[in-house]
């Protein structure tokens, strides 16, 4: 199968893939939140057709406090297409744009306690440490393991290209052949009270984001938010980042809670 | 501010706190000091005043008494930039974004430079693409606010959509200069990439590549950078330079497909040989990568390809990968191909059988095969097989596949397939139940037994089968409909177009076209975003998907069954009152009367589960008031209500809301223009008639089901010439020649016959054609339609169906259609539409669409194509979708 860099043409159809396979899903917005505001970050996997077999939709969470890193918000090959190492090939192409676009230090991603084949990619094949249990992440109440992989080693920019290709090669580990482990794992980003969830966190990812970048409008970096010094009546939503999906705006006081209780947190 | 009417300070300072409130989303204050304002019977009729507590009441929700107060507010005051804005803000709310626009233009001539309004104003214009509006109103903006840096972008990227590339370019570089770049700064990386587009698109490859060249260190973008720079070498001419950055490319990522495209392209390779080898290396290099072992299988031939077959089938049976037939289905466009591989499969099959080794000639000394190398064989010659449309071997292999392993989800969903492919829908179901099973964790194989289901219409059930992946307390179809779950809805709407229920049919084609244009409006949100994001690349890929998105197969789907619909309810519109009542139940067989009944009490069952739902729905809304966000709501939505919809007034023009996207986007596909003109047709519009059928003749002049439309077209024309004008009745004269040559329709329909007796689709569109012209000659065109020759070409399923339909309707002949039912069945035994009377107690499902396939039709070829003779299968099982059952009911 063909593996290349998911265009905005591509996330309709990765909404679908997405549908086939998993349980948590997106409203359109959401996909294209992701496509436009890291473009480099997604894969897709197609077959001879051109139809979208696997993909990964990839962010980086945007916390000025931390130290740069991306996110998985969901990863799914079709069942049609398991076992050709699909899954493993997208999550390295969508770290290697991490490290080298947004300087990522690691990736983190969830998945469900449950799902034993993709924990066995995440571990074994890709070399994620569980670092936390996120109690009841899930919709339907299950606990989801939050992993990470460390990204320093690779993309390197220092390194040359075929120094990259070289830990690509090596990190591409031959799926073994056991009759049982058929599926080659899918993750998807759960959703604490779905679909609400989902734009939750999203809203609270946008909540820190604009935060950042008030932060670096105050550092002078002149003109960079648009709207906001305009007289008149009336806020064009100029100013505001995408709202992404209907639920944002059935949940927007929770996200707010939500975004709170984060902060209190951290 | 200019206003008509001034306030004096008091009440001037309540009016900014006014502002103030709506704008930090104090509600009920703003609207307590409007309270003040407007109690002093001085100033209740002040124009702004109103506007602003209008606009206020529809942040709360109430729509019809804040629209009242804006329109008084602005008539009270139609000087004032206030009210004018307002009135646009409300537009803009309801989407009425060209109302909008106009209120907006209106604010701005009694303020001129108020930013707010200027960008409100740009986002409209861009939303509704309306260029020449936007460059001026960015214009605005860059004069006004020259240190913004989106006041740059926006005023460039405006030259850019207007094709004028130097003044985008000039305002690019110029923007460029002011730029201090931090040694990492991907939004400047975005910036160059952006300008580097430009660049491209106005044709200026050296400069591109100088510029990518000149800034290389300032771009994170690997990828981006080194594609665009070896596409620049390559159409420069450069082809050396081109290799290598190919090759680097490679090494990131050896799975794209792209990258060894271009590797050919810089090496030209003159034999298979030397193009082998460009793959060879890679294998060598990059053994775990699989694009250097599938991809050469599409061109080497003769020898090296069954070399190079046996090593990749052993790999796949060893390893058992599933979709090993999957990755080879490109290759049975070459019958060699096919042939190797079969024979290839049968070998391995027989050693496998008998020694346990792939071949006879392995070395003796190694280990047996393990036994699910057998197993996975097995799988792989169901599946050839059934490719084929040979379904007797397809089942006897999937038959061993299953004894050997009973246990494998895989070979349930291939044996489904196989019954899906031979017509026996419920049978198809029956396996697809067993595989999802056996794992009801894995979503995929609930969706497929989901959708088989939907084929078989069992819609209540593949409702439930889908619950068990939506969110709990929530109904699954409405979750479904949340989610955008186009696939199903689709299923559903095809479904219940099957079984007579248009209204729900319709709903759910409303349903998924509502999906579109909820996508389409999606991106008003990104045109700042992106803009602050610098991510310009992508939003300008944005903005060009969203003006042709209608062009997907989801939205053709879905244009189809309602147009299919709509022309259905035209010819035969519904009773008023009850579905059933158009149905003289005195006339049934008792099984068509039980299946009545049938239908009956799942439709009251449907109208007690909608009540329910509208009770969910009104508790919803309660719970959801004071999460309103004024921004985000769109109009409300009109209820869809199936009862309303398939006794809706003017289907034909509801049709030709479903088809107007499809002319635009998809005039390559032959399907649309049928469709229109089965419209345009039965609205007697004999201009649009002909150009449907010029259109299509352009697409494909031989497809069957056009010389049908050509045969009603000129027959309608016969009958109306006189009617019309002096230079219409020129032109139709002049094109009905044209299309019938020296002939007359009748001649013309049997020259038509002649030359195509070989083909089974033709063939009945002959015969159609000699009925509708003359019913006398309905035997003859019975016994054209109805012969089943060995020779016959597309002879399939379902064209047998469409057969014995129109002879138990059209042409009404039972004694033929029995007869002509009892031959088919010999032909395909499996097919549940041809079983005798005592047998078929399953299902009907006879409408199968083949293009619904969507393992096998690309997006391209969802819709009718010429004649498939490449792919075998095609000639048994599925039809080509031009002989599909398309709308055409002569």
């Amino acid at each position: 199968m063909n593996i290349r860099c998911a265009k905005p043409e591509d996330l309709i159809n990765m909404q679908h893939c997405n549908l086939l396979c998993l349980p948590e899903n997106y409203q359109m917005k959401y996909y294209f939140y992701h496509g436009l505001s890291w473009p480099q970050l997604s894969y897709v996997a197609e077959d001879d057709d051109g139809k979208i077999v696997g993909y990964v939709l990839a962010k980086m969470e945007e916390d000025p406090d931390e130290v740069p890193h991306g996110h998985i918000t969901s990863l799914a090959v079709k069942r049609s297409h398991r076992r050709l190492g699909l899954a493993q090939k997208l999550m390295n192409q969508a770290s290697l744009a991490m490290t080298e676009c947004f300087n990522a230090k690691y990736v983190s991603l969830h998945v469900r306690k449950s799902n034993r084949a993709a924990l066995h990619l995440y571990q074994n094949t890709l070399k994620f440490t569980t670092n936390d249990i996120e109690p009841k992440y899930y919709a339907d109440g299950e606990d989801a393991y939050a992993m990470k992989r460390d990204l320093t080693t690779f993309g390197n920019k220092k390194n040359s290209v075929e120094d990259v290709g070289k830990v690509l090669e090596k990190m591409t580990v031959e799926v073994s052949g056991e009759q049982e482990d058929t599926a080659e794992g899918a993750s998807g980003d759960g959703t604490p009270s779905p679909p609400s969830g989902v734009a939750e966190r999203l809203l609270q990812g946008m909540e820190k984001q604009k935060e950042g970048e008030k932060k670096s409008s105050q550092q002078g970096k002149g003109g960079k938010d648009e709207g906001g010094s305009g007289g008149g009546v009336g806020k064009g939503s100029g100013e505001h980042p995408p709202k992404t999906g209907r639920e944002s705006k059935k949940s927007r006081k929770k996200a707010r809670e939500a975004a709170a209780r984060a902060e209190e947190k951290s | 501010m200019p206003s008509s009417s001034p306030l004096p300070p008091k009440e001037n300072a309540l009016f900014k706190r006014i502002l103030k409130c709506y704008e930090q989303k104090q509600y009920k204050n703003g609207l307590k000091f409007s309270k003040q304002i407007l109690s002093n019977p001085k100033f209740a009729e002040h124009g702004e005043t109103l506007s602003m507590k209008g606009l206020i009441l529809n942040c709360l929700g109430k729509k019809e008494e804040a629209m009242e107060l804006v329109k008084r507010g602005l008539r009270n005051d139609l000087r004032s930039h206030v009210c004018w804005h307002v009135f646009g803000l409300i537009q803009r709310a309801e989407r009425k974004y060209d109302e909008a626009i106009k209120a907006y233009r209106n604010a701005l001539k009694w303020d001129k430079e108020n930013l707010q309004i200027l960008r409100d104003l740009s986002l409209l214009q861009i939303q509704m693409r309306d260029l020449e509006g936007y460059k001026d109103t960015r214009y605005e903006l860059l004069h006004l606010r020259p240190a913004q840096r989106a006041s740059w972008i926006g005023y460039a990227m405006a030259f850019h959509l207007l094709k004028d590339y130097d003044t985008a370019l000039n305002v690019l570089e110029e923007f460029r200069k002011t730029q201090q770049v931090k040694s990492y700064d991907y939004e400047h990386s975005e910036f160059l990439l952006y300008m580097n587009q430009v660049m491209r698109e106005a044709g200026m490859h050296e400069e591109a590549l100088n510029h990518l060249i000149q800034y290389q260190q300032q771009i994170c973008d690997q990828v981006c950078l080194q594609e665009t720079k070896a596409d620049l070498l390559l159409k420069l001419g450069k082809p050396d330079e081109a290799r290598q950055i190919f090759e680097h490319l490679l090494e990131r990522n050896p799975e794209n497909w792209a990258y060894y495209e271009g590797l050919e392209q810089s090496t030209n390779p003159q034999t298979e040989a030397e193009r082998l080898a460009i793959y060879t290396a890679y294998m060598g290099k990059y053994p775990r990568a699989a694009a250097p072992k599938r991809l050469p299988l599409k061109f080497v031939t003769g020898e090296s390809f069954d070399r190079m077959l046996d090593e990749y089938l052993r790999k796949m049976f060893r390893k058992g990968v599933p979709p090993a037939f999957t990755s080879l289905r490109g290759m049975y466009k070459d019958p060699a191909k096919v042939a190797a591989i079969e024979r290839m499969a049968l070998s391995y099959r027989e050693c496998l059988d008998s020694i346990g080794r792939f071949s006879k000639e392995d070395p003796t000394d190694v280990e047996r095969e393990p036994p699910t190398v057998l197993l996975w064989t097995l799988y792989f010659l169901a599946q050839h097989y059934d490719h084929l449309g040979n379904l007797d071997k397809a089942f006897e292999f999937i038959n061993r596949a299953i004894e050997h392993t009973p246990t494998l989800i895989e070979l349930f969903i291939a044996k489904g397939k196989i019954y899906k492919h031979a017509r026996d829908s419920k049978k198809a179901v029956e396996c697809l139940d067993e595989a999802q099973s056996l794992d009801t964790a894995d979503r995929y194989v609930n969706y497929k037994c989901a959708k088989y289901m939907l084929r078989a219409n069992m819609v209540k059930q593949g409702e439930e089968m889908c619950s068990k992946f939506t969110r709990e307390g929530v109904p699954a179809v409405e979750n479904l409909n949340e989610m955008q779950c186009m696939w199903f809805q689709t299923e559903c709407a095809l479904s219940y177009q099957r079984q007579g229920m248009y209204g729900e049919s319709l709903k759910k084609c409303l349903e998924v076209d509502r999906h579109f244009t909820e996508i389409i409006e999606d991106q008003f949100d990104f045109h700042s975003y992106c803009m602050r994001k610098m991510t310009l690349r992508a939003y300008l890929n944005l903005l060009r998907l969203e003006d042709v998105l209608r062009n997907h197969r989801f939205y053709f789907k879905c244009a189809k069954i309602a147009i299919e619909v709509y022309i259905r309810l035209h010819d035969k519109p519904l009773a008023d009152s009850d579905a059933a009542d158009d149905i003289d139940t005195a006339n049934l067989t008792p099984k068509e009367l039980k299946k009545l009944r049938s239908k009956q009490r799942r439709a009251q069952k449907k109208a007690q589960q909608q009540k329910e739902e509208e009770e969910r729905n009104k508790a919803h809304e309660k719970q959801g008031k004071n999460k309103h966000d004024p921004d985000l709501d769109g109009p409300k939505e009109e209820e869809l209500v199936p009862e309303k919809l398939a006794r809706i007034e003017d289907p034909l023009e509801q049709a030709i809301y479903f088809l107007k996207p499809l002319q635009t986007l998809a005039g390559d596909v032959i399907g649309t223009h049928l469709m229109a003109f089965e419209i345009y047709y039965r609205k007697d519009k004999l201009l649009l008639m002909l150009q449907s059928i010029k259109r299509a003749r352009a697409v494909d002049s031989s497809n069957p089901k056009l010389h049908e439309c050509i045969v009603k077209f000129c027959k309608k024309v016969n009958e109306r010439i006189e009617q019309q004008p002096e230079a219409v009745r020129t032109v139709l004269e002049q094109e009905v020649k044209l299309l019938l040559g020296d002939k007359d329709i009748a001649q013309y329909n049997k020259f038509f016959t002649d030359s195509n007796l070989s083909s089974h689709p033709h063939r009945i569109s002959g015969a159609l054609g000699m009925y509708f012209l003359d019913p006398s000659k309905k035997d003859e065109a019975i016994s054209l339609a109805t012969h089943l020759g060995n020779t016959l070409t597309d002879r399939t399923i379902q064209n047998g169906i469409r057969v014995l339909e129109l002879l138990q309707s059209d042409l009404k002949c039972e004694s033929m259609a029995s007869e002509y039912k009892a031959r088919c069945h010999e032909l395909f035994p499996y097919a549940t539409a041809f079983q005798p009377p005592t047998m078929n107690h399953t299902m009907e499902n006879n409408d199968d669409d083949a293009e619904e396939e969507d393992e096998k039709t690309t997006p391209t070829q969802t819709m009718p194509r010429p004649y498939p003779t490449t792919s075998p299968r095609h000639q048994m099982i599925s039809s080509s979708p031009a002989t599909q059952r398309g709308i055409t009911e002569v």
